[in-house]
């Protein structure tokens, strides 16, 4: 991965960047963290986050005048928050801590003036291990005497003074600043003017005013001037940064090199303010000293200030615990790891790729498009874990085999102007209704519609698989030009993205721009009940789909309701992306939020969602449940099951030709005279383990040809194994005397073992992303 | 891989070719690309292997997901 890719996508998460009270502030001080502290009553520890950036916090904060109020995004709401109460409060309940300077570095600094500026850079310079002498006219105390009373309390003061000692600061107060006593200083190799001290004169000292305002640097090198005119914290700011530029000038660097973020900046942190209540101040019997309770109750205030738009709404981002700045981060660094562990390879290929981060971050950072890039790159690297996707792909390669797959004109005519693309996974999962619909189609579409039933190859495209996406459009392709070059109607969103992204020249429709056109069908009924209308991810920016299902849900008489995230912002049932083939319980905990958006049960358009979401216990149907129903109770048809699916598969072919082209049915194949008995226990865990009727079908077959492998005399049970493919089944059963096998259990493993019988080559779906010998190249 | 003998269980199974018990015997077992020798239980003289539910899905598992993530 490029890294400006990284780095594009991370310039759109906002999460990272600070709220508005610190990147507003002076200082840059962690005022949400501090108000959140301050909310739980963890004092000390609000404390420690005011030293870290403010000098002389025990004093500063007292002075501080809360520039960030007016910046606090609560302010539109209701008040921004009050962080100078909440600062006194700290202070006033609290106890300074030592300030830690490292060992004396042998350089030294000249401070003239006794401002607040000056005693910030004296702090900042001694921390550092300076010497620093501080030539002051009047006492220290005089700077501060034009506050109203009560400001900060007299021990902050000395407590301050005594802190600046401790950093081996020492005070020397002047009659005046003299000239020979200017001459004096400027003899210095480093001098800091604080024009915070109405005492100093800049013109004196040959300068014509302050020096830059960020750096503090005049034209005469080694001599730094500011600190007038601003408030106390400013003042701090100021005497920060110039000891920042002293640093900086005695390594021998430009001191504005690397200053970025030091002045105040408006923020980037996106924070949806759309659920925060106002929620009233306190109101401080005395607001210089305000109570524990009082800060509290005003640090609860704190909404606190984060984006996490994209988190909030979907379980795959929140499910890993941080946000998509950090997660590219990490996919980053897996993908350019050499060698070790790929620690973020299975979080890379969970997630739905339904794109809704995309739409409700306002900078358009979507996960998914940067899971599908990684996807690619560990596909193309040999570094996409290998039993990750096979079992989807076998699916896929499965339902595009000659077994499965065919086109077939309507009766009567060679070519057709249109042809339904029904999509793999509706015929397997509502056959009877598929087929009622294509005859339905027939009948009301002109120029005649063939029926063309594949796999359109998203599988593969999910999976980051580039060849074998390109292989599966080719064949897609080669098929669709044989029949004529019809134009194509899609009823799965699926398909619709994948032939816009592969196979962008085919001209496609969708079933559902189309059936709201025709007369409904004549079964069609609606329920009684209210459905809330899932639509599906892939449609998200179809808004003529979106508008045509409610059409059609309006025609039929349906009544619906919209859910709080539908239409564009739709969330996904955890199919997508193959989120549920690689990561089952991630697949469910995705589906299972989606469930939870509403007590109504679902209407959907995409099968997939409809199945997924029932198979986590959702009452769901689907629209053809309504068009065609089939008489059973739709809301809570479980979903098949992946056998059964197969079987439906292979079964709706098989009808379809027999029922609408007279065709005689496929030989049966070798495996159908096994047959196989199980309780509903040993089908589930079999269903849970993706191992499929025809897997244990020929281990069976195999052990009845050459005998089983191991025996158990005691419970007169048989253990066999075959390994087919790149998987070892192992099957434990008992055969009876009618011939069919009783299945007690069956498991399977990747590792090769010795005295394994089959060959166990990988299919040609899954060859690609890793080697077949097993190593990678 | 570690398997300890004790770890694996397959009290009760015999070979179905000789009827010979399965002892504990060395098995070189192999996946991408990576190899290990362990102590499973085998047919001395069939040479099969018997792999038993605990072990395929636990240890092996581990190891397998660890190595497809190297």
């Amino acid at each position: 991965m490029e890294q400006k890719y990284l780095r594009d996508f991370e310039a759109r998460c906002t999460q990272e960047e600070p709220p508005a009270c610190r990147s507003m502030c002076p200082l840059h001080v962690e005022a949400r963290e501090f108000a959140c502290l301050m909310a739980v009553e963890r004092l000390d520890e609000a404390r420690k986050i005011l030293e870290r950036s403010m000098p002389l916090a025990g004093l500063a904060a007292f002075l501080c005048p809360g520039h960030c109020r007016e910046h606090c995004r609560r302010s539109e709401v209701d008040a921004g928050v009050n962080l100078p109460m909440l600062e006194r409060a700290c202070l006033l309940y609290t106890r300074s801590t030592k300030p830690m300077p490292m060992p004396a570095s042998g350089k030294t600094a000249a401070v003239a003036g006794g401002g607040f500026s000056s005693l910030c850079l004296a702090y900042e310079l001694g921390k550092k291990g300076f010497r620093v002498n501080l030539y002051h006219q009047q006492d220290i105390a005089a700077a501060f005497a034009a506050l109203p009373p009560r400001t900060f309390p007299e021990r902050s003061l000395g407590e301050a003074l005594e802190q600046l000692a401790a950093l081996r600061v020492s005070f020397e107060q002047v009659k005046d600043f003299s000239p020979d006593r200017i001459a004096s200083l400027r003899g210095e190799k480093i001098l800091y003017l604080g024009l915070d001290d109405p005492d100093l004169d800049p013109a004196a000292f040959g300068l014509a005013g302050p020096g830059d305002p960020l750096t503090l640097e005049s034209p005469v090198p080694g001599l730094f001037a500011g600190g007038a005119g601003l408030s106390f914290i400013q003042a701090a700011a100021a005497g920060k940064r110039a000891a920042g530029s002293i640093v900086r000038f005695l390594q021998g660097v430009a001191p504005s090199s690397a200053r970025e973020g030091e002045d105040i900046y408006p923020t980037k942190l996106i924070t949806d303010l759309s659920a925060v209540a106002p929620l009233p101040p306190p109101d401080p019997a005395d607001p210089l000293v305000p109570t524990r309770e009082e800060a509290k109750a005003e640090a609860a205030r704190c909404i606190p200030c984060d984006c996490l738009l994209c988190v909030k709404k979907c379980a795959y981002l929140s499910h890993y615990e941080s946000y998509p700045k950090r997660y590219g981060r990490e996919f980053y660094n897996t993908l350019a790891l050499k060698f070790g562990n790929r620690r973020s390879n299975i979080q890379i290929i969970s997630c739905a790729l339904c794109g809704l981060c995309g739409v409700v971050c306002p900078n358009g950072a979507d996960m998914g498009s940067f899971c599908l890039e990684a996807r690619r790159e560990m596909a193309q690297s040999r570094h996409m874990p290998v039993s990750a996707h096979e079992f989807a792909l076998e699916d896929m390669a499965y339902s595009n085999s000659a077994e499965v797959a065919f086109y077939r004109p309507q009766p009567g005519r060679k070519r057709c102007r249109t042809a339904f693309f029904p999509g793999c996974r509706l015929p397997s999962s509502l056959p009877e209704q598929t087929g009622r619909l294509y005859t339905f189609l027939t009948e009301h579409l002109d120029g005649g519609v063939g029926l063309f039933y594949r796999c359109c190859g998203a599988p593969a495209r999910w999976s980051g698989r580039e060849r074998l996406t390109a292989a599966n459009a080719a064949g897609l392709r080669e098929i669709w030009e044989e029949a004529g070059g019809p134009e194509l109607i899609l009823a799965c969103p699926s398909c619709a993205l994948f032939f816009a992204s592969e196979l962008a020249d085919i001209p496609v429709k969708s079933l559902w721009e189309i059936l709201p056109g025709l007369p409904l069908p004549k079964q069609a009924r609606p329920l009684k009940q209210s459905l809330a209308l899932h639509d599906p991810c892939a449609a998200r920016a179809r808004p003529d789909l979106i508008r045509a299902v409610r059409d059609l849900a309006g025609a039929l008489g349906q009544e619906t309701e919209e859910l709080p995230l539908g239409r564009d912002l739709t969330r996904c049932c955890g199919y997508g992306g193959l989120a549920s083939a690689v990561n089952p319980e991630l697949g469910a905990e995705i589906a299972l939020s989606r469930a939870r958006d509403t007590d109504k049960d679902l209407l959907c358009w995409c099968i997939m969602c409809r199945d997924s979401l029932s198979a986590v216990g959702k009452g769901a149907l689907h629209f053809l449940d309504l068009l065609f129903p089939a008489g059973d109770e739709a809301r809570v048809r479980p979903a098949p099951g992946i056998s059964l699916r197969q079987e439906r598969a292979l079964a709706f072919r098989r009808e379809m030709l027999q029922n609408i082209w007279n065709e005689k049915p496929d030989e049966e194949g070798d495996l159908d005279p096994i047959n196989i008995e199980m309780d509903a226990e040993v089908a589930e865990r079999l269903e849970r383990r993706r191992i499929l009727l025809s897997d244990l079908k020929r281990v069976l077959l195999y052990a009845g040809e050459k005998g089983g492998q191991f025996y158990n005399p005691q419970t007169g049970r048989t253990l066999s194994s075959l390994r087919p493919k790149q998987v070892t089944f192992w099957v434990e059963y008992s055969p009876r005397a009618d011939g069919v096998f009783v299945v007690h259990n069956a498991y399977c493993h990747r590792m090769l073992v010795p005295g394994t019988p089959g060959e166990g080559l990988p299919t040609a779906a899954v060859l690609e992303g890793f080697d077949p010998r097993g190593g990678r190249a | 891989m570690k398997a300890e003998a004790g770890e694996i269980r397959a009290e009760g199974w015999t070979c179905a070719s000789c009827g010979s018990p399965l002892e504990l015997l060395p098995a070189d077992i192999a996946y991408m690309g990576s190899s290990f020798q362990v102590e499973l239980p085998r047919c001395r003289k069939c040479g099969f292997t018997l792999i038993p539910q605990d072990l395929a899905e636990g240890k092996m598992l581990e190891v397998e997901k660890l190595l497809e993530d190297k």
